[in-house]
C-alpha cells in the first residue's frame, strides 16, 4: 500500500511517497504564500516519473500548523457565542476569563450561561430549562449570531445535556456552527470550553483549507482517502478535520517523533532534532511521544490539549561560538547560516563551522576554517557534546543508557557517541521525519470519565471505558482487528472518600480498509 | 495593606509552593477572586496585632476535592454567600477572617469574602502550608473549637456543624464535601481577636506574596533559586530552607485510600551514579528519604519546582519523566511543639517514623 505523508510547517512544506515501511520519494521545500501551490509541487516531486502510479496511492495524510499559526497570529478567526451549562455552579466566572484581549477581541462578547450539567457522580447538576434555552435561542437569532460553543459541567462523563443544547441549537438556526465541549474530550471545563471556543472559530478557515487541500489531491489526479493528522499523532478524515480543526494544534512535534520512531524501528528511544537555532529532545515510549503535563497555552488562551514534553536546548547548527569555545548559542544565526557562517563565506564563527573545521563534515567550503584555532575547535566540539549529553541525561525515563536517534539538518554536529546513549542512530530521509510521521499515523479513540472503583471493580471499569474508546476509533475509521489501548491514565480524586478516580482510556488502530465508509464520530 | 486584582497572581503561585503538592491548582479560585475585586474593590489586609482583642473571627475557604472544581466551577458570590449565612446561623456580624491555610485556592478564598463583605482579611493562617484535616490547623491545636461552622454548596445549600471535636468535625464535614457536589465553601472557628492572636501563623499571606514575585521575577532553573529563596525564607516564621535533590521522577502511583490521594514519586539523580530519592505522599508531599534515610518529613515542608522553570508543582501534576528540584523547609516553631506533633508528626499519616527537624537530617546525609 502506498502512502503520501506532507507536512505544511512555517517554514517547510515536506512529503513522502511511502511502499509500507519503505521511502519512495521525498522533497524539502519551502513553504509558499499559496499553500495549494505549495502542496501541489509537493505531491508532483515524490510522484514524478512513476506513470500511472496515482491509482496505487492508498491515502494522502497531511499534519498542517495552519490552524496553530491563525490562532498564534490571531487572524481567520470568527465571532463565537458561548453557551455554558452549569448554573448554579460558576456563576460570574464568564466563558473567555482570563482571555488576552486581542484574542478575546476577536471572538467577540456574546456568552450565556444556563441551567444544567452533571456532577462528579453523575447525579445531576441542575435540569435543563426549556425556558431558559429559548430565550438564548431567541437572541442568538436576534443578533444573528452563526457560531456557537456549547460547554457542561462534567460533560466528558455525560454529554447529554450538551447534546439537548446543541441540537435545539441547530433545530433554531439551521446555518449555525457548533462545537460541543465533549467532542474535545478531558476534564477542565474552561479548558475544554477555549478549545471549542477555538474550534468553532476556526470552522470557516477550515472550510477553506481543507477544501484548498482536497482540491490539490484531487487536481494531482489522486481519488484516495485524505487524512488530517492531529496532535496525539493519530488522524482524521478530511470531513472530521473541517469540524475539529483545533485537533490539529501541536501536530508537528508529535509527527516528528513518531517518524522518528517509524524510521528508527524503536519505540523506546530519546530524539534528538537539531534544528538551525535550538536541539529539541523528545522521549518515545511505547512507540508514543511521553506527554508533557503541564498546561498547555495555544496563542495564550489555556487548552487541555497534550503537547509532547520536549526539552529545548539553545544548540543549533547556526549556533554562535564564542569565548574561545566555551560559549555555543544559545544565540544563533538561525537561517541566515547559509550566508553568515564561515563555511559559506559568511564572517560569523557557528557550530557547523566548528565541525567542519574538526574534518567531522563536510560542508561548505572547507578551506574557509583551516585556520580556525585548534583549541577553540576542540572546546566547542566538547561543549556541544557536553550540552547534548546532558540534555539526554534529564529527559531519560531512568539511569540507564537509551538508544538516541537524530534527526534534522542540524545533527551533522553530533560526531561521537554520547555517554548518555546505549547506541545512536542517524536514520535516512530523518530531515523528512514530520512527514513520515504523518504518513504512518493510526486512527484513535479516547474516553475519560470519573469512576468508583468501590462501585465498580477497576478491571471492569477499564474494560467497559476500553470498549467505548475502541468504539469511538471504529467509527472514526479505525480496523477493528488491530486496536490497541495506548494508554490508560487514572488520576485519584484527592480529599475524598470512596476510591474516586479519574480514568481515561486511548486506543489506536490502523486504518480499516478502504471499503466502507469513513464518516466523522458523533 | 490593600491587596488588588494585581497581587493575586504572585499569591496563588507562592501558596502552591507552600502547599508542597496539595492544595490543588489554585487557578479556578483565583478567577473567581479576582472577579470579585474588580466589582468591589481592593481587599484591607492587616496584620493580626491591628485587630481588637474582643473582635470576631472567623475561617473560611474551601472543603472537597480540588479535581472536582475543574468541572463544578466556584460561583464569584460563594465566599459572601457563605459568609452572610454564617452571620444568620450565628446571629451576630463577623468582624474580620482569616485562612484556613496558605495553600492552592484556601489563601485566596478569605480575601473574596473580605472584599465582598467590606471587612479586614487577616495576614496569617492556620497551617503556614497545606495540610489535609481540619484537627491540622494551629486554632483547635490551640484550643479552639471549629464549631459552630457551616457548610455551602454549589446550589447554596447550606449544612450547619456543632461537632463536640475537631476529629468529630473532620468526619462530618468531609462527608459533607462528598454529598454537596464534592466541593463546598465552609465558614468556621469562630474565635475573639484575642484567641486569633495566640493560635495565628502571622504574615502568611504576605510572605506567600514576596514568594511567589521571587518565582515570577526569578523564572527559570530551579537550583539558582537557592540564594534568593534562602535570603527570603531566613527573614520567615519559617526555618531554613535546603535543597535536597535535583533529578527526575522515573516512577510515580497513587491510589485512594480512605479519601486521600496516596502514593509515592521516586527520583533519580540525572548522572548514572548517586542515591535515588523518594516521596511519600497523602495528598501533600510527607516524607522524602534518600538512599532510605529520611531527609525531611511533615510538619517540615518539602517541594518540589519544575527543573527548567522554577515553578512549583501540585502532586497531581506529578509526572513520569518530569525533571524537578525538591527543597525541605523547616516549619515555624508551632508546629513543632508537643501538641501540634501529637496532631501532625510522621506517625498521623502511618509513617511509622518519629519527627526529626530537617536542620538535624540534614548534616547525617550531605556527609556522604
Amino acid at each position: 500500500m502506498l502512502r503520501i505523508g506532507i507536512d505544511v510547517g512555517g517554514t517547510h512544506t515536506d512529503a513522502v511517497l511511502l511502499d509500507g515501511d519503505r521511502v519512495l520519494a521525498e522533497t524539502k521545500a519551502l513553504t509558499s504564500a499559496d499553500v495549494l501551490f505549495g502542496i501541489l509541487e509537493a505531491l508532483e516531486a515524490v510522484l514524478a516519473g512513476r506513470p500511472n502510479i496515482e491509482n496505487e496511492v492508498e491515502a494522502v495524510m497531511l499534519g498542517t500548523t495552519q490552524f496553530t499559526n491563525a490562532v498564534v497570529e490571531r487572524r481567520e478567526l470568527a465571532e463565537v457565542a458561548a453557551i455554558r451549562i452549569g448554573e448554579p455552579s460558576g456563576h460570574g466566572l464568564v466563558p473567555k476569563i482570563g482571555w488576552p484581549a486581542d484574542i478575546a477581541a476577536c471572538l467577540g462578547n456574546e456568552s450565556y450561561a444556563i441551567g444544567g450539567g452533571h456532577l462528579y457522580d453523575g447525579s445531576l447538576l441542575a435540569e435543563l430549562n426549556d425556558a431558559e434555552i429559548d430565550a438564548v435561542i431567541a437572541d442568538l437569532r436576534l443578533k444573528q449570531v452563526n457560531a456557537v460553543s456549547v460547554s457542561a459541567a462534567f460533560s466528558p462523563a455525560d454529554p447529554s445535556h450538551e447534546i439537548a443544547v446543541g441540537e435545539r441549537v441547530a433545530t433554531a438556526l439551521p446555518n449555525a456552527r457548533v462545537t460541543l465541549s465533549h467532542t474535545l474530550g478531558r476534564l477542565g471545563i474552561l479548558e475544554r470550553e477555549n478549545a471549542a471556543l477555538l474550534n468553532t472559530s476556526l470552522l470557516d478557515f477550515a472550510d477553506r483549507v481543507v477544501s484548498s487541500f482536497v482540491d490539490a489531491v484531487r487536481q494531482r489526479g489522486l481519488t484516495c482517502r485524505f487524512f488530517v493528522s492531529q496532535n496525539d499523532g493519530t488522524l482524521m478524515d478530511a470531513d472530521f478535520a473541517r469540524q475539529f480543526p483545533a485537533l490539529t494544534f501541536a501536530s508537528g512535534p508529535t509527527n516528528s517523533l513518531r517518524g522518528a520512531c517509524k524510521l528508527s524501528g524503536l519505540d523506546d528511544a530519546v530524539v534528538i532534532d537539531i534544528g538551525g537555532t535550538t536541539s529539541d529532545i523528545g522521549v518515545l515510549q511505547n512507540g508514543f511521544p511521553r506527554e508533557s503535563n503541564l498546561v498547555i497555552e495555544v496563542g495564550g488562551v489555556r487548552t487541555n490539549f497534550r503537547m509532547p514534553d520536549l526539552l529545548a536546548l539553545g544548540l543549533g547548527g547556526g549556533s554562535l561560538v564564542e569565548d574561545k569555545g566555551a560559549t555555543v548559542g544559545p544565540l544563533s544565526v538561525g537561517h541566515r547560516l547559509v550566508s553568515e557562517g564561515l563555511v559559506f563565506g559568511g564572517k560569523t564563527l557557528t557550530a557547523t563551522d566548528v565541525v567542519v573545521a574538526a574534518g567531522a563534515a563536510q560542508i561548505g567550503d572547507v578551506d574557509a576554517v583551516s585556520d580556525l584555532d585548534p583549541t577553540t575547535v576542540k572546546t566547542a566540539r566538547a561543549r556541544i557534546v557536553e550540552m547534548l549529553n546532558q540534555g539526554v541525561e534529564k529527559m531519560k525515563p531512568s539511569s540507564d543508557p537509551l538508544p538516541v536517534i537524530l534527526v534534522g539538518g542540524g545533527s551533522v554536529l553530533v560526531t561521537e557517541k554520547l555517554v548518555a546513549a546505549s547506541e545512536m542512530l542517524r536514520p535516512e530521509h530523518a530531515g523528512v521525519a514530520n512527514a513520515i510521521g504523518a504518513a504512518i499515523a493510526q486512527i484513535g479513540g479516547e474516553t475519560e470519565r470519573f469512576v468508583s472503583y468501590d462501585a465498580t471493580p477497576r478491571t471492569e471499569a477499564i474494560s467497559a471505558a476500553t470498549a467505548e474508546a475502541t468504539e469511538v476509533a471504529v467509527t472514526a475509521g479505525a480496523d477493528r482487528s488491530t486496536i490497541r489501548v495506548a494508554d490508560i491514565e487514572e488520576i485519584a480524586m484527592s480529599y475524598m472518600a470512596g476510591n474516586t478516580t479519574r480514568l481515561r482510556v486511548k486506543v489506536v488502530g490502523e486504518i480499516a480498509g478502504l471499503v466502507g465508509s469513513n464518516r466523522a464520530p458523533r | 495593606m490593600r491587596l488588588d486584582e494585581d497581587v493575586l497572581d504572585d499569591l496563588s503561585l507562592g501558596s502552591v509552593f507552600l502547599a508542597t503538592g496539595g492544595g490543588g491548582d489554585p487557578y479556578v479560585s483565583l478567577l473567581a477572586t479576582r472577579q470579585v475585586l474588580h466589582a468591589n474593590g481592593p481587599a484591607e489586609m492587616i496584620p493580626v496585632d491591628e485587630l481588637d482583642d474582643d473582635a470576631y473571627v472567623v475561617t473560611i475557604g474551601a472543603v472537597g476535592a480540588p479535581s472536582v472544581s475543574l468541572e463544578l466551577l466556584p460561583s464569584v458570590h460563594d465566599a459572601e454567600k457563605a459568609l452572610r449565612a454564617y452571620e444568620e446561623h450565628v446571629g451576630r456580624s463577623v468582624d474580620a477572617v482569616v485562612s484556613f491555610e496558605v495553600g492552592g485556592g484556601n489563601s485566596l478564598i478569605p480575601i473574596a469574602a473580605a472584599s465582598a463583605c467590606g471587612i479586614p482579611v487577616i495576614d496569617g493562617d492556620g497551617m503556614a502550608r497545606a495540610l489535609p484535616e481540619a484537627q491540622m490547623m494551629t486554632y483547635p491545636i490551640s484550643g479552639i473549637s471549629p464549631t459552630p461552622a457551616l457548610a455551602l454548596d454549589y446550589a447554596g445549600n447550606v449544612m450547619t456543624f456543632a461537632s463536640e471535636t475537631a476529629e468529630a468535625y473532620e468526619h462530618e464535614i468531609r462527608a459533607a464535601a462528598e454529598a454537596m457536589g464534592g466541593m463546598i465553601t465552609a465558614v468556621e472557628h469562630p474565635m475573639s481577636g484575642a484567641e486569633l492572636k495566640t493560635s495565628v501563623m502571622r504574615g502568611t499571606i504576605s510572605f506567600s506574596i514576596e514568594l511567589g514575585q521571587l518565582l515570577r521575577e526569578r523564572r527559570g532553573n530551579a537550583e539558582r533559586l537557592l540564594a534568593p529563596l534562602t535570603d527570603l525564607f531566613a527573614d520567615s516564621l519559617y526555618g531554613q530552607i535546603f535543597p535536597l535533590y535535583t533529578g527526575k521522577v522515573v516512577d510515580y502511583s497513587s491510589s485512594v485510600v480512605a479519601g486521600f490521594d496516596q502514593g509515592q514519586a521516586r527520583l533519580e539523580p540525572f548522572d548514572q551514579d548517586g542515591p535515588a530519592m523518594t516521596i511519600d505522599i497523602r495528598n501533600e508531599f510527607l516524607v522524602a528519604r534518600m538512599g532510605g534515610e529520611v531527609v525531611a518529613s511533615v510538619p517540615d515542608l518539602i517541594t518540589m519546582l519544575d527543573l527548567e522553570t522554577g515553578t512549583p508543582i501540585n502532586a497531581e501534576r506529578l509526572r513520569y519523566g518530569q525533571r524537578v528540584a525538591v527543597y525541605g523547609v523547616g516549619c515555624p516553631e508551632f508546629y513543632r511543639q508537643p501538641k501540634a506533633l501529637a496532631v501532625v508528626e510522621p506517625r498521623c499519616f502511618g509513617f511509622d517514623i518519629d519527627f526529626v527537624p530537617i536542620e538535624d537530617l540534614r548534616p547525617g546525609w550531605l556527609q556522604r
